[in-house]
């Protein structure tokens, strides 16, 4: 499980960083998000497979049963899922506008700043 | 528990809030804005002073017990960033009132700009890398919109790259983040030097130390991260360049010193061996990149590669000297370079495409003495003549080297300094002594003047009486040498 875990995250990585190098906005962005996911993943990772259950507790404040989950992976990559999605939102406006002003979403194309 | 620290971090994001409220009165939005930025910096100077009474001030939020919940620690070195980068956003603020852009009548300008101040002094702050993390993004996301409705049209282009490429800055650090909580099983910056010091050293954490320092050099744009900011920070508006390029550059720089004194202590020496050569070749690139570009902005934001690399070249040697002149370099360069950019702004929006290519500014300024005196005495400051504050600076840092014996870089350091004082006399002396031609036409008023001629005053101020902020950087580099004070105030016992 944990190898396969290992594997699947580090296929979406590779997945995520090509798609970046694309010309292709459209494709950039979906990149972008798919590296976000991957990173979430590897979050996830950290935690996730220590503990048999959800870090509840009882009126007595006491957890039941036996090794519970961390909770803190999960805060984590809720508030990395808010940030990353506020990014993607707005880098597929920035593309939408980039778009309609250049008449293209190619990055070959979308070059008017001289060094 | 210091009010005064979540003040520096809130007031910005509730004038931010408000703003966004009363979004159909423009002038009611910007008084409040003024009025939360000035409040910001005022609350960074108590903390500043508290800290220099009592030690480090710290504060709990919601009152979870430390390693638990989030904390905002503001030790020496903290507070004296926050009162550097308050004081440059408010004088942003300052002149944003008065700039006639387009973009500054836009109703989201106001609360954006403060969610960048609020992003940055909540990073300088936070003693948790993950809020750490948080803060930085708030910053970066603001300012990528701030860019992307700039005047000028190309601003656009650069968002969508500086975008990208923070966002892979960005996955530099979570997966650094990822890795020392898999290693120590604590977000906070204080447990995990703790842990660090207390000798387990294993190898995902030096894994983590790599990628945090990739995602920190990316930040202050140095040497193999650096392509992106010349685009990014000429095409922003004057009043959010002018922070761009001197105070948001300073964060990473700032999680560099916490990086090597805080966290990864005994691997620093590693650190400080690269950050020099990075310094060097970045000093090489800036004030070579300024001296051969296009346009007077673009030309402040090469320097500021250069002025970096002064930085970093400062924090490789170590020595407790050497450090001590990086941060006195660090708090002046802010304010020079922000008050520049003013004075270039308020030139550039004489001219009738609001431009600042050099073939077409040349004569702009003829007539305008006060203004060239603020350039001359600002360009003067960059390039480190006295009695302004660069001077200060310069030789806190050459002090440091001497002392820290790296006579090669020191000897490539001050000769690239010098081609400091060769582009700014030549720019100032292209925009101000040139006959203009007899087809470039002027427009009678420019943006005001007041923000940069505080910002100039500062300067004069802090060059010549230099001692107190010397022996303030003195004191932050003592405490820095000492951990476990830190650590101490943070978790307690």
């Amino acid at each position: 499980m944990n190898v396969l875990f290992a594997l699947a995250t580090g296929a979406m990585f590779a997945m995520g960083v090509f798609q970046l190098l694309r010309r292709d906005l459209i494709k950039v962005a979906m990149g972008f998000y798919i590296l976000f996911t991957a990173i979430n993943f590897l979050l996830l990772a950290v935690g996730a497979f220590e503990g048999e259950h959800a870090a509840y507790v009882n009126a007595a404040n006491q957890v039941e049963g036996g090794q519970p989950s961390d909770p803190l992976v999960q805060a984590l990559i809720l508030t990395a899922i808010v940030i990353s999605f506020g990014s993607y939102a707005l880098l597929t406006a920035l593309i939408v506008v980039a778009s309609r002003r250049f008449r293209t979403v190619n990055t070959d194309g979308i070059d008017r700043l001289q060094r | 528990m210091n009010i005064l620290v979540l003040g520096t971090v809130f007031l910005p994001l509730l004038g931010a809030a408000l703003g966004l409220l009363m979004a159909r009165n423009l002038k009611l939005q910007h008084g409040l804005g003024l009025a939360t930025g000035t409040g910001a910096w005022l609350c960074s100077i108590g903390v500043l002073i508290a800290n220099l009474e009592s030690g480090p001030q710290v504060y709990r939020l919601g009152g979870w017990p430390t390693p638990f919940g989030i904390v905002l620690v503001a030790d020496l070195l903290s507070a004296v960033f926050a009162v550097m980068s308050t004081t440059v956003v408010a004088a942003g603020i300052l002149y944003a009132l008065g700039c006639k852009d387009k973009v500054v009548s836009v109703p989201t300008f106001m609360p954006l700009f403060l969610c960048m101040g609020a992003g940055l002094n909540g990073a300088l702050y936070t003693g948790d890398i993950f809020t750490m993390f948080v803060f930085i993004e708030l910053m970066v996301i603001a300012s990528v919109i701030l860019v992307a409705i700039s005047d000028n049209r190309l601003g656009l282009e650069a968002a969508i790259k500086y975008l990208l490429i923070s966002s892979m800055g960005t996955l530099f650090l979570l997966v650094g983040i990822g890795a020392l909580y898999a290693t120590f099983g604590t977000l906070n910056m204080a447990d995990i030097g703790r842990l660090l010091a207390s000798g387990e050293r294993p190898l995902l954490a030096q894994a983590a130390a790599v990628m945090l320092m990739c995602a920190f050099l990316l930040k202050s744009a140095v040497f193999p991260f650096h392509f992106w900011q010349p685009d990014f920070h000429t095409t922003a508006p004057t009043p959010v360049h002018s922070v761009l390029s001197s105070v948001v550059v300073k964060v990473g720089i700032y999680g560099l010193i916490r990086l090597i004194t805080l966290m990864f202590t005994a691997e620093a020496p590693l650190i400080q061996n690269l950050l020099v050569i990075l310094g060097v070749i970045g000093i090489f690139f800036g004030s070579l990149g300024a001296l051969r570009t296009y346009d007077a902005k673009r030309l402040l934001a090469y320097s500021t590669f250069g002025q970096i690399g002064f930085i970093l070249v400062g924090i490789g040697w170590g020595t407790p000297l050497a450090l001590a002149g990086a941060l006195v370099y660090a708090v002046n360069h802010s304010f020079i370079k922000s008050a520049l950019l003013m004075i270039t702004g308020a030139i550039s929006s004489r001219t009738i495409g609001k431009t600042s290519r050099l073939s077409e500014i040349g004569g702009i300024g003829q007539k305008l003495v006060y203004t060239s005196g603020l350039y001359f005495l600002g360009g003067m400051a960059l390039a480190g003549v006295p009695p302004m504050n660069g001077f200060i600076s310069k030789v806190a840092l050459i002090q440091g080297g001497i002392g820290a014996e790296g006579w090669l870089v020191l000897g490539l350091a001050v000769g690239a300094g010098m081609i400091t004082l060769l582009y700014m006399m030549r720019t100032w002396q292209l925009i101000f002594q040139q006959e203009p031609d007899e087809y470039t036409k002027t427009k009678p008023t420019g943006d005001s003047q007041l923000a940069p001629s505080l910002l100039i005053a500062l300067c004069i101020g802090l060059g010549l009486f230099a001692t107190p902020l010397i022996d303030l950087a003195s004191r932050v580099v003592t405490q820095l040498g000492e951990p476990q004070i830190y650590i101490r105030a943070v978790l307690g016992g």
